[in-house]
């Protein structure tokens, strides 16, 4: 704790004034230490249980900017290992998706078991005296894997609570605005482009309200998208950790619509789905009328219309790649599921007519944090600064229900300090910034 | 349609078509460089269908499964209203990620007329798209089409362009071109 008193990230995060200082987006020695103090300590979303339903089926994915294989287990169970041979560092699994019996390195040919274990070191007697010690050298497995309403998470830290205690009321209402819609499965096709950018950009966009008018205006002209929703009817939510959601909610006049079948201009679905049972009872009263994006700290988007996840992966202090999953019911008639893929192929990845128009606002952004000039300026986030009235039900779920607002980014940027301070999850769970419940 | 081209009359008459085909997709692409997104979108059917789906990193025994399904995700999958919404946008005055825009060189090589039938041809085609954004940005897109080509007149109609890349991870800030 001695370092922390002369030194804590927080000083580059202003929640009084509303600012954010430049540096935090393009620092390569910040990008390193948010690699260690967030990804390798936070849990992480690696696929959704649907995409390896068989044993043997694995997924790639990435933790901080390292990959794993995420792969189902004979006996059911879910491992994820780094990607990587224990001997000289070679990627054990080079397809990104598929079905394995092993992985087998292509150097020297150790072979790993499905959960990691080293199985094969070709020479193991006669070379190495039959002295290695294979229980030792395995994969370095993930310590814990967890499932929440089917959306598969790792993390790398022995320390680290459970996910559910991870995720916290706003994380798990962020998937469970998909969740809550039926017995979801992920439809084949994950769409992935590398943006120029810090991953922070990326992450505090999916929070912002502000630009829909400007950035996808093209979008609108052209038929793509009804008007952006009003500014007047926002929920905004705070949770532990970081987590955030914002964005619009449901009115007096949608949910009239919903109770007709209509279908919301935004989201271009019927949104009846949040009257049933299943939806009540996962989602809550509050929930229940979430209609913007929640961030599960730290790269997680869940989209308004609840149908896609896309991370925000890390690739160094100034790349992030963006990963689109898009879901649908498990038992969706064929027009149904088809307009799901249209919906989701059509408005995000690179050639989303929503997204083309996002990425460049990022990229000159991080390129404008480097300079020694630009540097004097910090980000500006003084939108409703002070105004925002957090409002809890039976003491959780903080919500603040405004016009648009930048409430969440600046929790993001708070939060994030917390982890960049923390030198442990003990740490973190001590010091951490609590859910405000005064006015912020 | 069938997989094997079917015998013209005489090779000159193949020459021949091959010369109308190829002069058709260059000025097809010319109208692309030229920014003429209207008259570009005028060669395509109102029934066309096109697809670039997402390529994925398998192995040698998964290679059949490298392209997504056209009833999955996709990159693009749009009917005409769809590809005359890109239009819209692109024409719109409001289209930031193509504003300034981009400078593109369309290349298309290694035309081949692979079958036809009552009239249409199944038109394969290679191509490297040059794109040079903004001062230092550079995309390169290379890959191959399959296209159907309806008889239109002395020319064509684009009734399919199924675009194929080679890259799984898109190494491009966003696609907000046409291909």
């Amino acid at each position: 704790m001695q370092d922390k008193a002369q030194f804590s990230y927080h000083r580059y995060v202003d929640p009084k004034g509303g600012t954010v200082d430049r540096r935090i987006f393009s620092d390569p020695d910040i990008y390193q230490r948010e690699l260690e103090h967030i990804f390798a300590r936070s849990w992480n979303f690696m696929c959704h249980e649907s995409q390896i339903p068989e044993a043997g089926d694995y997924f790639t994915n990435y933790i901080g900017d390292e990959p794993v294989i995420c792969v189902r287990d004979r006996d059911g169970s879910i491992h994820v290992m780094l990607n990587s041979c224990p001997h000289r560092g070679n990627t054990v699994c080079r397809a990104e998706s598929g079905k394995a019996r092993g992985f087998l390195c292509s150097y020297h040919g150790w072979a790993f078991g499905l959960d990691g274990s080293l199985k094969v070191v070709p020479g193991r007697k006669d070379l190495y005296n039959g002295e290695i010690d294979r229980e030792k050298w395995g994969l370095l497995r993930a310590p814990h894997v967890a499932t929440y309403s089917g959306f598969v998470f790792a993390c790398m830290d022995e320390d680290a609570p459970p996910l559910e205690e991870f995720l916290g009321e706003v994380g798990k209402l962020s998937l469970n605005l998909i969740a809550a819609r039926g017995d979801m499965v992920c439809i084949d096709g994950v769409q992935k482009n590398v943006l120029d950018c810090n991953w922070k950009l990326a992450v505090e966009n999916l929070l912002d309200w502000y630009h829909a008018d400007i950035t996808h205006h093209s979008a609108t002209m052209a038929g793509f998208i009804g008007k952006p929703p009003s500014h007047n009817w926002h929920r905004t939510m705070l949770g532990e950790y970081g987590h955030a959601l914002s964005g619009p909610r449901m009115t007096e006049e949608t949910w009239a619509a919903a109770e007709r079948g209509e279908t919301s201009k935004e989201v271009r679905f019927p949104e009846a789905w949040r009257n049933e049972e299943r939806a009540r009872e996962m989602l809550g009263p509050i929930g229940r009328d979430v209609k913007g994006h929640p961030n599960v700290f730290p790269n997680v988007w869940i989209t308004a219309s609840g149908r896609q996840i896309c991370l925000r992966l890390p690739k160094g202090p100034e790349k992030t790649e963006l990963w689109w999953f898009t879901f649908v019911d498990r038992g969706a008639t064929p027009e149904y599921r088809a307009q799901v893929a249209s919906h989701g192929t059509h408005s995000f990845g690179p050639a989303g007519l929503l997204e083309q128009d996002d990425g460049d606002n990022w990229i000159q952004g991080t390129k404008r944090t480097r300079g020694v000039l630009a540097r004097k300026l910090p980000f500006n986030y003084q939108m409703n600064l002070g105004h925002g009235q957090p409002h809890a039900i039976d003491g959780r779920s903080v919500y603040i229900d405004d016009h648009t607002n930048e409430h969440a980014h600046l929790w993001l940027y708070r939060s994030w300090a917390d982890w960049m301070d923390a030198e442990s999850w003990a740490d973190l769970k001590a010091n951490a910034t609590p859910v405000p419940t005064e006015a912020v | 349609m069938s997989d094997t081209m079917q015998a013209p009359a005489s090779e000159i008459e193949a020459m021949l078509l091959q010369h109308r085909v190829e002069q058709f997709l260059y000025r097809e692409a010319a109208l692309l460089d030229a920014r003429q997104f209207g008259d570009w979108l005028k060669l395509f059917t109102q029934d066309v269908s096109y697809w670039m789906p997402i390529r994925r990193i398998k192995t040698v025994e998964d290679l059949d499964q490298q392209f997504t399904a056209k009833s999955d995700i996709a990159l693009f999958d749009d009917d005409h209203s769809i590809l005359k919404k890109r239009v819209d946008k692109m024409t719109s005055g409001f289209n930031w990620s193509e504003e300034p825009p981009s400078r593109t060189r369309y290349l298309i090589t290694n035309v081949r007329v692979v079958a036809q039938q009552g009239g249409t041809l199944e038109v394969h085609s290679n191509f490297h798209l040059h794109r040079s954004r903004q001062e230092d940005d550079e995309d390169n897109f290379i890959g191959h089409r399959e296209d159907l080509l309806r008889p239109d007149g002395d020319s064509f109609m684009i009734a399919q362009r199924h675009i194929f890349l080679e890259q799984t991870v898109i190494q491009a800030a966003n696609m907000g071109i046409l291909f």
